[in-house]
C-alpha cells in the first residue's frame, strides 16, 4: 500500500460520508429529530476532514497544489463548497441548510470520481506561481456561489413555510440576507479570479484578455451576479426573483466549469 | 424630452439592460467560431451565414457593434456615477441615518450607555454626540464604494480600448545562430541556443530559448525565455510560444558542387528552378517509426533514429516519395537531393501592449471598490438613553448579529469586573 492507495481510499470515504450527511439532512427535514441534523452537520465535518486528508496526500504525491486537471479542479471545487457551508453553519448555526448544499457537494464529488485521477506533471503553461492564487480563489468563489444556490433552492421550495413558528428552516429574512452576503463574497473572489487570470495570461500567453471561452464565460458569470447585486441593493429585489437569479448565476458557474471544457475548447483546456 | 432621454441613458435600468446585452452578445462569440473566412459561414450556416457575417458575428469582440455597446455602457456608467457621487460625498461628511422598520433596538435594562459607548470606541467606532443623543459610526468611506467600483471599470474599458489601438505584435522563428533585427525599436538579438527539457516519459517539461540582446549604446546581455517567463525589452514582451525542426537541404550535381542550399522551417516546399522541381518535406522524424497504417511517425523528440519523408513533384505532377536518412542522397536526373541535418528552432510571439497598465490600475480600483461596497460599508449605531439601534443600508441583518455579539461580549467583561 502506498500513498496513492490511501489518497484514493480517503477520497472514496469522503464521498460516502458526504452522501450520508446529505441523507441525514433529508431525514431531519422529512420529520426526523434534531439529532439527525446535528449528526449530519458533524458527518459533513468528518467528510471534510477526510477529504482534506485526501487532498494533502495528493499534494505530497505530486509535490504541488491539486489545481491542474479537471479531476483536481472538481475535487477542490467540492472541498470549497463544503468549506463555505461549514463556515456558515458554525457561524450562523442554521438548521437544515445542509440539505440543500450537501447534494451539490456530492454531485460535484461524483463528477470528480468519474474523471481520470492520474497525476501528470504540470505542462509548461501551468508552471507559474499564479496557478495557486488563480485557481485557489476560483475554488472559494465557486464554493460560495454553490452555497448561495443551495440557499436559493431552499427558499424557492419552502418560502411559504419559512416564517411559520414550527418551521425547521431559517426565517425568510435571514435566508435573504445570508444568500446576498455569500454572493457578494463569491463576487469579490470571482473578481480576483479574473484579475489574477489576466495577469497570468499576460505572462504566459502574451494577451491579458483573449476572449477565450472560459474567460468570456467567467465574464458573463460576473455580469449576471453584478446584475443580481445591483437589483438586490438598489431596487430592494428580494425573495423569489433574487433567488431565481442566484440559481441562474450558479448554472453559469457550472457551465463555465464543466460545459466550456466539453463544448467550447480553448486555451483553458487542461485534461 | 432631452432631459428624459439623458435620464434614461444614465439610469440603472438602462445599465442593467446593457449588462444583459453585453452578456448575450458575448455568448454568441463563444458559440460561433470566430475569425474564419466568409465561405466557412456560408457552408456552415447556409442562408443565415451572410446575415451572420453582416452582423459581424464572425468577429464579435472586435466588431463595431460590440464597440458601440461598450461605449454606450461607459456613458451610462459615467452618467450613473456622476448622478450619485455628490450625494455619496455629502453622506461621507455628515450623514446620520434614521431608523427604519428593519432596524432592531438592542437595548436591554442592564446596559450602561456610557460603558457601551466606550466599548464601541474600542471596536473602532467613532462615537459622536448630537442634540438628540449620540451615534457611533464606522467605515464612512464606504459611501463611495459603488463610485470607486465604477471608476475602476471605466479605467479598465478605456485602457483596453486605447491600448488595443497601439498594440504591436508578431511572430518570429529563429534557429540557433540566427539574428533578428528590430531596428524600429533599437535592438537586435541572436538566438544562441534553443532546447527542450524532456521528462522520462518523453513529454516536455519546459522550452528554453537562450538569446543575446544587443541594444543601442548598451553592453550585449544574455537572456533566457521560457513559458511563463517572457523577456521584456522596453515594454516589448517576447514569449516562448512554439518550436519545430529546421532542416537543411542541399541540391548537388554529380560532381558534388552545391547548387542550392535551403532551410525548411515552416514552409514545407522548396522550388528548384533549373529542373522545375518542387521538393516537399512531408516531415522530419527524429525518432522515426511507422504506425499500423504505414504512416511515418516520431516516437519522441529525441534524435535517436532520424529520418525525412520527402515528396518530389515536377511539371507533370507527382514523381515519387522517399524516406531518407540524414545525408542519404535522393537521385533525380543528374542531381542529388539530400537532407544534411536538422536543428530545433524556436517560435517566439512578441507583443507590446501598454493598455495592460491602465487595465491593472483599473482592476485594483475595482477590487477596492467592491471591498468598500461589501465589507467597509458605512455602519451606524444610533444611541440614546434606552436605544441601541444598528443601522446600515447594506446588511442590516449581519450587522445586527455582529452588534448583538459585541454587546454580549461587553456584558461578559462587565460581569468579570464586578
Amino acid at each position: 500500500m502506498n500513498i496513492v492507495f490511501f489518497e484514493e481510499a480517503s477520497f472514496t470515504i469522503a464521498f460516502i460520508i458526504y452522501i450520508v450527511a446529505a441523507l441525514g439532512f433529508f431525514v431531519y427535514l422529512a420529520g426526523g429529530k434534531e439529532k439527525a441534523d446535528k449528526i449530519a452537520v458533524y458527518a459533513s465535518l468528518a467528510g471534510f476532514i477526510v477529504h482534506t486528508a485526501a487532498m494533502i496526500l495528493r499534494v505530497i504525491e505530486s509535490g504541488r497544489l491539486p489545481f491542474s486537471n479537471q479531476f483536481e479542479f472538481a475535487s477542490s471545487f467540492t472541498w470549497g463548497i463544503v468549506l463555505i457551508f461549514l463556515i456558515i453553519q458554525f457561524y450562523y448555526k442554521f438548521s437544515s441548510l445542509g440539505a440543500f448544499v450537501m447534494p451539490l457537494a456530492f454531485l460535484m464529488m461524483g463528477y470528480a470520481s468519474m474523471l481520470s485521477k492520474d497525476i501528470k506533471p504540470l505542462m509548461p503553461a501551468l508552471q507559474s506561481r499564479w496557478l495557486s492564487i488563480h485557481v485557489g480563489s476560483a475554488v472559494i468563489s465557486y464554493g460560495s456561489f454553490a452555497v448561495a444556490c443551495g440557499l436559493a433552492i431552499m427558499y424557492l421550495l419552502n418560502r411559504k413555510n419559512m416564517d411559520k413558528a414550527d418551521s425547521k428552516l431559517p426565517d425568510a429574512e435571514a435566508y435573504d440576507y445570508l444568500s446576498y452576503r455569500i454572493i457578494a463574497f463569491g463576487f469579490l473572489m470571482l473578481t480576483i479570479v479574473i484579475v489574477t487570470g489576466a495577469i497570468w495570461a499576460k505572462y504566459a500567453w502574451s494577451r491579458y484578455w483573449a476572449w477565450d471561452p472560459k474567460e468570456t464565460w467567467s465574464l458573463i458569470t460576473w455580469l449576471i451576479y453584478s446584475v443580481y447585486l445591483h437589483l438586490r441593493f438598489n431596487r430592494g429585489w428580494k425573495g423569489k426573483p433574487a433567488a431565481l437569479f442566484a440559481v441562474i448565476g450558479f448554472v453559469c458557474v457550472i457551465f463555465t466549469f464543466v460545459g466550456v471544457n466539453i463544448l467550447l475548447p480553448g486555451l483553458h483546456s487542461y485534461n | 424630452m432631452l432631459k428624459r432621454i439623458t435620464n434614461f441613458l444614465t439610469s440603472l435600468k438602462f445599465g442593467i439592460i446593457l449588462f444583459i446585452i453585453i452578456a448575450v452578445y458575448s455568448i454568441i462569440g463563444t458559440v460561433i467560431p470566430q475569425g474564419m473566412d466568409l465561405q466557412f459561414y456560408l457552408n456552415q450556416y447556409h442562408t443565415f451565414g451572410s446575415l451572420m457575417v453582416f452582423l459581424q458575428f464572425d468577429r464579435v469582440y472586435s466588431s463595431v457593434i460590440y464597440l458601440a455597446i461598450v461605449l454606450v455602457f461607459v456613458i451610462n456608467l459615467v452618467g450613473c456615477t456622476l448622478k450619485i457621487l455628490p450625494v455619496q460625498l455629502k453622506k461621507m461628511k455628515d450623514y446620520i441615518p434614521t431608523k427604519g422598520k428593519n432596524n432592531e433596538n438592542l437595548y436591554e435594562n442592564w446596559m450602561d450607555i456610557e460603558d457601551i459607548k466606550s466599548g464601541f470606541t474600542k471596536k473602532g467606532f467613532k462615537v459622536i454626540d448630537t442634540e438628540d443623543g449620540s451615534y457611533a459610526v464606522k467605515h464612512r468611506i464606504g459611501h463611495v464604494g459603488s463610485s470607486v467600483t465604477h471608476l475602476g471599470i471605466v479605467i479598465i474599458i478605456l485602457g483596453a480600448l486605447i491600448g488595443n489601438m497601439f498594440v504591436k505584435e508578431g511572430y518570429i522563428t529563429l534557429a540557433p545562430g540566427e539574428i533578428y533585427e528590430f531596428n524600429e525599436y533599437g535592438f537586435t538579438f541572436k538566438l544562441d541556443d534553443f532546447y527542450l527539457d524532456l521528462r522520462e516519459d518523453g513529454s516536455v517539461e519546459q522550452y528554453y530559448s537562450e538569446l543575446t540582446v544587443y541594444e543601442d549604446e548598451k553592453e550585449p546581455r544574455s537572456e533566457t525565455i521560457w513559458v511563463n517567463n517572457p523577456l521584456n525589452i522596453n515594454g516589448m514582451y517576447f514569449y516562448q510560444s512554439n518550436y519545430g525542426w529546421a532542416s537543411k537541404m542541399q541540391i548537388t550535381c554529380a560532381e558534388g558542387h552545391v547548387h542550392q542550399e535551403s532551410i525548411f522551417k515552416e514552409n514545407p516546399h522548396v522550388f528548384y528552378d533549373k529542373e522545375s522541381l518542387t521538393v516537399l518535406l512531408y516531415g522530419y522524424y527524429p525518432d522515426f517509426s511507422m504506425d499500423i497504417h504505414g504512416n511515418p511517425i516520431t516516437l519522441s523528440q529525441n534524435v535517436r533514429n532520424p529520418a525525412y519523408a520527402v515528396v518530389l513533384y515536377n511539371e507533370e505532377g507527382y514523381v515519387n516519395s522517399y524516406i531518407v536518412r540524414p545525408g542519404q542522397p535522393i537521385e533525380y536526373k543528374d542531381i542529388e537531393i539530400k537532407f544534411v541535418d536538422s536543428v530545433l528552432y524556436t517560435g517566439l510571439t512578441y507583443r507590446q501592449d501598454f493598455g495592460y497598465y491602465p487595465v491593472m490600475i483599473g482592476s485594483i480600483i475595482l477590487t477596492l471598490g467592491i471591498l468598500l461596497s461589501f465589507y467597509f460599508y458605512p455602519k451606524y449605531i444610533l444611541i440614546s438613553q434606552d436605544e441601541i439601534i444598528p443601522v446600515t443600508r447594506q446588511n442590516v441583518w449581519g450587522f445586527t448579529i455582529k452588534i448583538k455579539r459585541m454587546l454580549k461580549e461587553l456584558n461578559k467583561v462587565r460581569g468579570n469586573n464586578q
